[in-house]
């Protein structure tokens, strides 16, 4: 491994690599690497955060609604889609999928709140992050034991999915500065899609009004007359069913791709964003997500392209989490009251 | 934080050390002669009590403690008794091995650590396995001679004490910045921190030539690999060594006793266990653990009688890393290698966290029996059903008929025993906890004590106002 001393050649190398890094075709393709990964966090975050800003539940289980959404997707993709189907084809496929799934997680978020989460609400909130975690092991398990059976290997990326996506996404495009992957610009627009989706959702609809009230002071919300139980089961069933759409857009990219572990890979990242941001405001979630977002992809064109350091993508993230906390012991947005127990 | 405050936390430090050297001396010479008979010497008040000499009347208040060690010391001979029995098909079935106990016995004392701060002071500490991955990779890497200034040969007791300090040192560096926060974020950021070490020792290729597999107790390039001795320093007849096959095995002890290799692992492993589990409880029975618990319960309030609460919650998330890095300690001298995923991973956290909740949550000892359960669950839905567990038994005892009988689709009960149980005891166990979760919230432990608390813990607990306060108040006296 290269050390990152004083010596000359290394030195040098360092250089080099800087001036390699500020000619504009790399940055302008770590930038839009970047808003890819940002786009995927923020997708994997968004449910996530809008069910702690409810209701103040940290849901473990998030991380295998989205490994459940990246099966889902990829099976539905698997079983309509052949060697010859064309990409326009795939593509219409994709996106009645992407409403399959979200409406099957939707429903079992439905399930697990109701059934679950509702008799623990007068507990510690302790109790809420230990049962999701339970769900999460039982989950692992159950799609472990249906992938197994199927002969599909759980641990490694579901090649067969991956092989589903149009020609459009695997070739490069051109876009004069530099040519980049097709599948990170399908991935940045459905980043936008989500954001501008959820923003009208919270603040152009009057059941937005409800959960941002609910998420203010739920006490005087109910006081109002305003079922907030409903509500939480609706945004809980909101938030997975978000998660399962982004684990079907995850089953697609090589990075990932539909795995179990890929539960424990997503709910990681998902918590940094959600955590740096400030747990419960969709505002910092989004710009969270491109704060990690462009740190991973800048370090990973450096340890790509420069330094040896496999490790530093990934602690950089962590990285970005300890450091928020640190300064910002709430995140960047997060509210004194949000989460405050 | 002032030098001031520095040193008044030494001198808790300080007063813990007392305890924890006293919980050695008794705890020795409790298991040494198993049964509970007279420990060597102890620094207890003489006034403590009256009538009874104090070891009689110790002995009268840990009587629990003493049927679970003793049941726990039976164990090896009523396994292999078991074996030997018309019923052996049945035992090897049921009962994990020797193997499977000694990991209950290191990873139970992870999972105590990991309740000592979590379940007593509310703090859910879920970056615990930094402190485990710790002790762990320090083991290993000083019998590989990659630690510098220390022998490759030192004594393994020493290792795990100073894996246990390295910990601590990493601790209080973590506890500085987090206790800063409470609740989730308390829980995220310690999770931040362990991911961090995680990832870089996982690519860190001094630890080893592979380090996403972890090393193995190799010894250094010029010499063999050390043996791990746990006994009495210094006295080379009562020490013996632990793991599997490196370990020593024991003939005609007492004329008539031998020991595998592996039972001498488990009883040496248990051994620290049992020091390290009364030096924990002697604690959590102390004024100090009266503060935990009042942080836990209500913070704002113990603050406004006086205690500051920072340092109060420092000083516990140390005590618990120390010996977080003991069990990580313990645990590579058993297995004599160690990897970042069963040891740094964020979901052995989870294990200590799933073993708590089933044992019982801020019942110290609730853990221990939380991993029982856990690892026998496992050992008998096992892959291989190395241990013995139902698959090798079924293919044994059920007729042909049954398990090539289809139950539908053309699935055998063979295939689907396959299928469905054999390696999923994950599955079986995640339902189990989100039950406990849900309907028993106090843990096998905790309800035990709800249930029958009435009658033992007014036997009991009468002794421990009398005797047990006055006992402990005295060390730590100066808040």
């Amino acid at each position: 491994m290269t050390a990152l001393g004083l010596d000359p050649v290394v030195a040098q190398s360092l250089v080099d690599g800087l001036g390699q890094f500020l000619r504009p075709s790399t940055l302008f393709s770590v930038l839009v690497d970047g808003l890819a990964k940002s786009a995927l966090f923020l997708m994997i975050a968004t449910g996530l955060t809008l069910i702690f800003g409810l209701m103040g539940v940290l849901n473990f289980a998030h991380g295998s609604l989205t490994m459940i959404g990246a099966y889902l997707g990829g099976l539905i993709m698997v079983l309509t889609v052949s060697q010859g189907t064309p990409n326009g084809t795939r593509l219409a496929v994709f996106f009645v999928g992407l409403f399959v799934v979200f409406g099957v997680l939707a429903a079992l978020g439905g399930v697990i709140e109701v059934g679950l989460i509702r008799p623990l609400y007068d507990r510690p909130p302790i109790y809420q992050i230990l049962l999701t975690f339970g769900v999460t092991l039982v989950l692992d398990e159950l799609v472990r034991i249906v992938t197994l059976f199927y002969d599909i290997q759980p641990v490694a990326d579901w090649q067969a999915a991956l092989g589903t996506k149009p020609t459009w996404f695997t070739d490069p495009v051109d876009l004069g500065l530099a040519s980049v992957r097709g599948l990170a610009l399908f991935e940045i627009l459905f980043g936008v899609v989500t954001v501008v989706a959820v923003w009208a959702f919270l603040n152009r609809t009057r059941y937005g009004l409800v959960v941002r009230a609910g998420s203010e002071d739920s006490e005087m919300t109910e006081a109002l007359g305003i079922d907030v139980r409903r509500v939480f089961t609706v945004v809980f069933a909101l938030g997975a069913g978000i998660a399962g759409v982004a684990g079907m857009l995850l089953m697609w990219d090589k990075n990932w791709g539909a795995s179990v572990p890929l539960a424990a890979e997503t709910l990681l990242p998902a918590f940094v964003v959600v955590i740096v941001g400030g747990l419960g405001t969709f505002r910092g979630t989004v710009y969270a997500a491109l704060i990690v977002g462009l740190a991973d992809a800048v370090t990973t064109w450096w340890f790509i392209n420069v330094v040896d350091l496999t490790f530093l993508p990934e602690v950089v993230v962590f990285a970005i989490l300890v450091l928020v906390l640190v300064v910002k012991p709430r995140g960047l947005f997060g509210l004194a009251e949000v989460g405050g127990h | 934080m002032s030098s001031d405050a520095d040193r008044r936390e030494a001198s808790e430090e300080a007063s813990r050390e007392r305890h924890a050297s006293r919980g050695t001396e008794t705890d020795g010479g409790t298991t040494a002669d198993a049964e509970g008979e007279t420990p060597a010497e102890s620094d207890l008040p003489e006034d403590y009590g009256s009538g009874l000499s104090w070891p009689a009347r110790y002995a009268r208040e840990h009587v629990p403690h003493l049927v679970v060690i003793a049941l726990f010391a039976a164990y090896p001979f009523l396994h292999a008794f078991l074996l030997e029995s018309p019923v052996s098909a049945e035992a090897v079935m049921l009962l994990p091995d020797v193997d499977t106990m000694t990991a209950v016995l290191y990873f139970g004392l992870f999972a105590m650590s990991f309740d000592f701060i979590s379940g007593y002071t509310g703090y859910l500490s879920f970056g615990h396995a930094v402190f485990y991955g710790t002790g762990a990779y320090f083991v290993v890497l000083t019998a590989n001679g990659k630690v510098p200034f220390l022998p490759y040969d030192a004594p393994f007791l020493l290792l795990v004490v100073l894996g246990g300090v390295l910990a601590v040192v990493l601790s209080l560096l973590i506890g500085v910045v987090s206790f800063r926060l409470s609740g989730v974020y308390f829980a995220m950021i310690t999770l931040g921190f362990s991911q961090v070490l995680y990832v870089f020792v996982r690519d860190w290729d001094y630890v080893g030539s592979s380090p996403r597999d972890g090393p193995a107790v190799v010894g250094p390039p010029d010499a063999t690999a050390p043996a791990f001795n746990v006994g009495v320093p210094g006295v080379d007849a009562l020490n013996l060594a632990i793991g599997g096959l490196a370990g020593d095995s024991v003939e005609g002890l007492f004329g008539f006793v031998n020991l595998s290799s592996t039972e001498v692992t488990y009883f040496m492993a248990g051994l620290v266990v049992i020091v390290c589990y009364f030096a924990m409880q002697r604690l959590v029975h102390s004024p100090f653990g009266r503060v935990m618990i009042a942080i836990r319960e209500n913070e704002e309030r113990a603050e406004a009688v006086g205690y500051d609460p920072f340092r109060y919650k420092l000083a516990a998330f140390a005590v618990s890393a120390f010996f977080a890095g003991i069990a990580g300690g313990l645990f590579a001298g058993v297995r004599r290698s160690v990897s970042p995923d069963n040891s740094l991973f964020f979901l052995v956290t989870g294990d200590a966290l799933l073993a708590s909740i089933i044992g019982g949550f801020g019942t110290l000892a609730g853990p221990l029996y939380g991993r029982l359960f856990d690892e026998s669950v496992r050992e008998f839905l096992s892959k291989e059903g190395a241990g013995g567990g139902l698959l090798p038994y079924l293919r044994n005892h059920l007729p042909e008929g049954v398990l090539g009988a289809d139950i539908f689709g053309g699935l055998t009960v063979q295939e689907a025993i396959g299928a469905f149980l054999n390696g999923h005891a994950a599955l079986y166990i995640g339902l189990l906890f989100v039950l406990f979760v849900l309907y028993v919230p106090n843990g096998i432990l905790g309800t035990l004590r709800d249930r029958l608390g009435a009658t033992v813990a007014k036997w009991a607990g009468a002794r421990l106002s009398s005797g047990g306060d006055g006992a402990s108040a005295s060390p730590s006296g100066e808040d």
